[in-house]
């Protein structure tokens, strides 16, 4: 059996040294060098956060709301407590701290207290000897609750005399609104030959990381040790210290690889939980995971949006005035809902030149689940509506899908449609213009025209555009730590979270290709606020690019002290004759090598540690009035891009859609690790397709319908098809070798690009998503196929 | 009750009860974390293992059904000498991100190689279709396991 | 704590039963042990059939086959005789879950289960099945569609098992089709499914068709007035379509967190007009409206 305190030692010890087994290679930019996480999961040895197990481990779990909103009248926990192996019943009377979590704004209870605003809250906090008797336990809790009328629907939430979720809140339901306008709009819709308006309504989405939220912790000599599976290690420090009331310097977060976040990772889930539990039971490890459909009940999800979009444009097919409302479904909490409303208004007019824009965004208070970052942050959602603006544009002008988005596509230079200049690189042209020459266009139409009986196919277009980093939120910076190991290996301390993006092995090939080492001559420590330095999130598409630029600075840092000091030991005439060769420096006119342990021998603990400080820039101009919107992040400067192609078939008969091929061409920069940026562009199409065809939390009366994976549908290998993706390598100047982020961008093209395919095969558009064959085959009895015009 | 079975090669007799998941059973008694929990009901495959060289589900599994059997989990199919092939292969082919669903799906590939020595990528994605990944979008899994198929093909002809 | 006990055969299980009549029965565990999770049922025993080797496996005994309640799904799509005989129950098992589903599932727990939207139970309605069940005291059989009582109930007594089921081989039917419209394609629950067998003449005039729907009605939805439409008229969307129209008003499906009643019964009369597909696709296709009447 298990020995508790080996168990501990080998979560904290685990992450460092070289990926053992690997087979040793150089680390250069630009080659497929095989990920070093790669080993331990294929084997099944890589420690999550979920993998903690001792003898003695405690289990915490809690008592949710199952209702919308509610007050609290009262909470007996007697007969919870009399269970043998109950060991705490905690309620929101034991939190010593604010008992507010929150990025922005902090008014996310660690457990409830006066009311509950959705049904997953958490009310009661149990910690027992083992799993059956928490469920026991949970199970004997009696929540009393006075029903309050609940708001489900963010438009009428905003209406005059609504209830309140949060009575406190000096403007009502509403979290945040925001207003970008250029030009001027009224009069330029006068002006154009052509307008379009349509609506479009999104639902709920999904995570679904195959690892739901979990972590352990324990409380011993005053200290609070938390590992988490998330995305923030360092912010979770301090808002977990400052909720449950402890010091921050006394509580320690560790961050091992996730099993997968995109997002919703992103903030506090079990942390704060589990930190009440371990102190109320000291020395003793407590393990808190939720199960699969405690994670649906209670997860942050993607914005529901209602889009109201309007869009002119000259008789060539020139933009010329957009209009845009959005209303974001924000749930009960912030959770960095102004922050995703801000960021998919800022992007609600797409990569396109438009001179006269009105765009509006509203984030409101609902006691529907929590809306919350979701890979994208609101700009999945606007592209799903503007892209499909522009393609019904095309169809009104009688111009093709694709000479529109060409003849409107930004350049550098220009004013995008939230009134920033773009500075950087601007790739948007390049990717559509690849399109044309790539086969599966080419053969577009002949494909077409073979669908078998029953069905039809059509191709679809979509631009997309995301902005990297913070923006003006907050500094947008990260902290690179490397050091020299006394057996002269390359240790990088990782700030920013792996959630399964790879970035932790793109840093060891950035530190490498500085330092010329191979594989093996390369360590890697976690994200862990003890041990590295606090780099912010895994979030933003920054991960790659403010830590790379981080780490880029400290690497060169450090070989040119290297270099120095070698040239300084052996006598050399000066650095410019030495050179770092893997596990050694070379001095060239000689030959003569010393091994780096040997050098590292002679160098004191600072000398072979470096550091070092990278801020992502941010406009320098404000095309916003609104401070309010400054602080949540307007506007970003730096932008990826991505022109995707969707081809597919729909079944006549059933509504049924199948995604036969996929096509996409990315600006996001120089690619550091091919294989890297695949898996990131093949992943969030994947994520993006499930977005178009299958998944939709569906939610009547703030109550979850679907609350597990057998109802919350997301593609299967059998749904997919495969994807040809591409990187249109421009050059950024700001990035570390040219990189732009790159874990986002996918996930905005394949909605609206589906959504094009379909109208191209059928002639339908459905306004709501996703595009279940229901929906489908609803439209299709509206307009038979036979009706439509090609 | 007392339970003897097979676990990685080497054979074992514990004390459990009979109605333990196999999965807890895997993960907490035995040590064995490769076997993943994340649906808990047969959804996603996460917790796939070999019985008797075929895939089971071992959160929908007891532990009394463990008797007699021989049972592989991923721990158990890497040998002295290193990685499995097929191991190398999701390495190489880039088959890995957050590697959560990793050890179900390679599980679930050496089944099918046992079943269908050279599969097409259809009957790929078919046999991993109850094996639900969140990263990759799949294709490289598929590349990876169609990779592994044709290259042990070459030594047979 | 519950007790798990494992019956290797049929005294065994006769013992076992007698000692826990409270006992829940199960082979593959993909459907009880699932219930159980969600709290639906807490049963104070368990007994796991899936070493009961006298109730698996497909053999023949003259002009029948019988199928053992605890054959796996894998056992059935793999097994000759069955993709020799009964095409369409071996394409409805490869929609079936998935390949896990699959390994563990048998064809017994898929029919004691009842669920409307069980993947066997079309195909082995059209194909006239009669089940076989079992107890200390006797052995009775009868058609599967008295045996299926509503949504999760069956004839199935105290102290009775399942142990089989009959199908008649040879039967004269040369155009088959299952088709499943679920929310994805594998691991999938039926929103609506369609087995049909179709006696179809050299002159290509249907002299018999059996129909049977999942997931449109309590139980397996048949519709003799459908069938009979069709007897006797040539293979052409004209017939199909009176057919699925008449389909559509027999099907008596309800709105779930799947699907709408309204898109069920819609689909139930479309999946008949795919019938045709594979006769003289070009010819048919320009003709063919996409929801009949």
């Amino acid at each position: 059996m298990k020995c508790p305190a080996r168990d501990l030692d080998e979560h904290e010890q685990a992450k460092d040294g070289g990926p053992t087994g690997m087979k040793n290679t150089s680390l250069e930019i630009g080659k497929s060098v095989p990920r070093f996480d790669a080993i331990a999961k294929v084997t099944g040895k890589e420690k999550y956060a979920a993998d903690f197990w001792a003898q003695d481990v405690l289990w915490a779990g809690v008592k949710r709301a199952a209702v919308p909103h509610a007050r609290i009248r009262g909470i007996k926990t007697d007969d919870a407590i009399r269970i043998p192996g109950v060991l705490s019943v905690l309620t929101s009377k034991d939190v010593k701290g604010t008992n507010r979590q929150g990025v922005v704004r902090k008014d996310q209870p660690v457990l409830a207290d006066d009311k509950v605003r959705h049904c997953g809250d958490p009310v009661v906090l149990v910690v027992a000897e083992d799993r059956e008797t928490l469920a026991k336990a949970l199970a004997c809790i009696k929540v009393d609750l006075e029903p309050l009328p609940g708001l489900f629907d963010p438009e009428n939430a905003m209406a005059q005399g609504a209830p309140l979720v949060h009575e406190e809140n000096p403007e009502g339901n509403l979290l945040l609104k925001g207003s970008l306008e250029t030009g001027k709009v009224e009069a330029a819709f006068e002006s154009c030959y052509e307008t379009v308006e349509a609506e479009f309504r999104l639902p709920h989405q999904e995570h679904a990381y195959l690892e739901t939220e979990v972590g352990w912790a324990v409380f011993r000599d005053d200290f609070l040790q938390i590992t988490a599976s998330t995305q923030s290690p360092f912010r979770d420090r301090y808002e977990t210290a400052e909720a449950i009331g402890f010091d921050m310097h006394k509580v320690r977060i560790i961050a091992p690889y996730c099993g997968g976040a995109f997002g919703g990772k992103d903030g506090i889930t079990v942390q704060s939980l589990l930190g009440l539990a371990a102190w109320s039971n000291p020395g003793r490890p407590v393990k808190m995971w939720w199960s699969r459909e405690e994670s649906i009940l209670a997860s942050v999800k993607r914005h529901p949006a209602h889009l109201c979009y309007k869009l002119g444009a000259k008789k060539d097919g020139t933009f010329h005035a957009l209009s845009v409302r959005i209303y974001f479904d924000t749930g009960p909490y912030d959770n960095l809902g102004g922050a995703v409303m801000a960021l998919g208004l800022e992007h609600s007019g797409g990569p396109y030149r438009i001179p006269n824009t009105s765009l509006k965004a509203w984030a409101v208070f609902t006691n529907n689940p929590i809306g919350g970052p979701f890979r994208g942050f609101g700009v999945p959602q606007v592209t799903a509506a503007m892209e499909q603006m522009v393609d019904m544009m095309a169809k009104r002008l009688g111009i093709s899908p694709l000479d529109i988005r060409v003849k409107n596509a930004l350049r550098r230079g220009d004013r995008n449609p939230a009134g920033t200049t773009l500075t950087g690189s601007t790739g948007i042209g390049e990717c559509l213009g690849k399109i044309p020459a790539s086969r599966l266009w080419q053969e577009s139409e002949t494909w077409k025209k073979d669908a078998p009986p029953f069905k039809k196919r059509g191709v679809g277009l979509a631009s997309a555009m995301q902005g990297m980093g913070y923006g003006p939120l907050i500094p947008d910076t990260a902290n690179a730590k490397l050091e020299l190991t006394g057996d002269g290996r390359f240790r990088v301390f990782c700030g920013v979270v792996d959630m399964g993006q790879g970035n932790a092995s793109t840093y060891l090939q950035i530190a490498g290709e500085i330092l010329n080492q191979e594989t093996s001559g390369m360590e890697l420590v976690l994200p862990d606020t003890a041990r590295t330095l606090p780099s912010g999130s895994s979030s933003a598409s920054r991960t790659t690019f403010t830590f790379g630029n981080a780490l880029v600075k400290a690497s060169k840092t450090m070989k040119e002290r290297l270099l120095e000091k070698a040239s300084d030991i052996l006598m050399a005439k000066g650095p410019d004759e030495m050179a770092l060769v893997p596990g050694s420096v070379r001095h060239m006119p000689s030959g003569k090598e010393m091994p780096l342990s040997a050098l590292a021998g002679m160098l004191s603990e600072a000398e072979r540690t470096s550091v070092a400080r990278y801020r992502t820039p941010s406009a320098k101009e404000s095309p916003t009035g609104d401070p309010n919107l400054t602080l949540h992040g307007i506007p970003h400067i730096i932008f990826s891009y991505a022109a995707h192609a969707a081809f597919l078939e729909v079944d006549t008969l059933s509504g049924e859609i199948e995604i036969k091929r996929y096509l996409a061409f990315t600006d996001c920069g120089r690619i550091l690790n091919p294989q890297i940026f695949e898996q990131q562009m093949q992943g969030g199409i994947a994520q993006g397709l499930g977005y178009a065809l299958f998944e939709e939390l569906k939610v009547k009366q703030g109550m979850i319908r679907t609350p597990d994976f057998g109802t919350y549908i997301i593609p299967t290998s059998m749904d997919l098809p495969d994807m040809e993706s591409t990187a249109v390598e421009l050059h950024e100047e700001n990035g570390p070798f040219g990189l732009k982020g790159a874990g986002e961008i996918a996930m905005n093209g394949p909605f609206p690009a589906v959504a094009n395919a379909l109208a191209d095969a059928c002639g339908i558009r459905i306004f709501s998503g996703p595009m279940t064959p229901e929906r489908v085959l609803g439209a299709l009895k509206k307009k038979p196929p036979c009706q439509e015009e090609r | 009750m007392k339970i003897r079975f097979c676990l990685n090669e080497k054979d074992m007799e514990i004390e459990t009860r009979p109605d333990r998941r196999v999965v807890d059973l895997m993960r907490e008694d035995m040590g064995l974390t490769g076997t993943k929990e994340s649906c808990g009901s047969g959804e996603c495959g996460s917790c796939t293992i070999l019985v008797d060289g075929e895939t089971r589900l071992s959160c929908i599994m007891l532990a009394a059904q463990l008797d007699g059997r021989s049972i592989t989990t991923i721990e158990g199919i890497s040998g002295v000498e290193g990685l499995h092939p097929l191991q190398e292969a999701f390495i190489e082919h880039g088959a890995i991100q957050c590697g959560f669903c990793t050890p179900g799906m390679v599980l679930t590939s050496l089944d099918l190689m046992g079943l269908k020595p050279c599969p097409t990528r259809e009957e790929i994605r078919e046999a991993i279709s109850g094996n639900l990944c969140r990263c990759t979008g799949y294709q490289k899994i598929v590349d990876a396991v169609e990779a592994f198929a044709s290259k042990r093909k070459v030594p047979q002809q | 704590m519950r007790p798990v006990f494992l019956a290797n055969n049929i005294n065994e299980l006769w013992d076992m039963l007698r000692q826990h009549p409270e006992a829940a029965i199960y082979a593959g565990g993909t459907d009880l042990l699932v219930r159980m999770r969600r709290g639906i049922i807490d049963p104070s025993a368990l007994i796991c059939l899936e070493r009961m080797d006298c109730l698996r496996g497909v053999r023949e005994d003259g002009d029948r086959i019988f199928i053992g309640a605890c054959t796996s799904h894998t056992a059935l799509l793999a097994d000759p005789i069955v993709r020799r005989h009964f095409p369409v129950l071996a394409r409805a098992v490869s929609r079936l879950g998935s390949p896990h589903i699959r390994n563990m599932g048998t064809i017994g727990g898929n029919i004691v289960t009842a669920s409307p939207a069980g993947d066997t139970l079309p195909p082995l309605y059209v194909l006239g099945t009669t089940v076989e069940i079992m107890s200390m005291e006797k052995t009775r059989r009868l058609p599967i569609k008295d045996f299926i009582k509503g949504p999760g109930r069956t004839d199935l007594g105290p102290g009775e098992i399942l142990a089989g089921v009959w199908i008649k081989k040879d039967q004269p039917f040369n155009i088959l089709s299952f088709e499943k419209i679920g929310q994805r394609k594998a691991l999938a629950i039926s929103i609506a499914s369609l087995a049909a067998l179709l006696r179809v003449s050299e002159e290509g005039i249907i002299e018999e068709a059996r129909l049977a729907w999942g997931s449109v009605g309590p139980t397996v939805a048949i519709s003799e007035e459908a069938e009979s439409s069709l007897a006797g008229k040539r293979l052409e969307p004209g017939a199909l379509s009176e057919a699925a129209r008449i389909a559509m008003d027999a099907v008596s499906p309800i709105d779930d967190v799947r699907a709408s009643k309204a898109y069920r019964r819609l689909v139930s009369g479309n999946l008949i007009l795919r019938l045709g597909a594979g006769l003289d696709e070009n010819a048919l296709r320009p003709a063919w409206p996409p929801i009949a009447g």
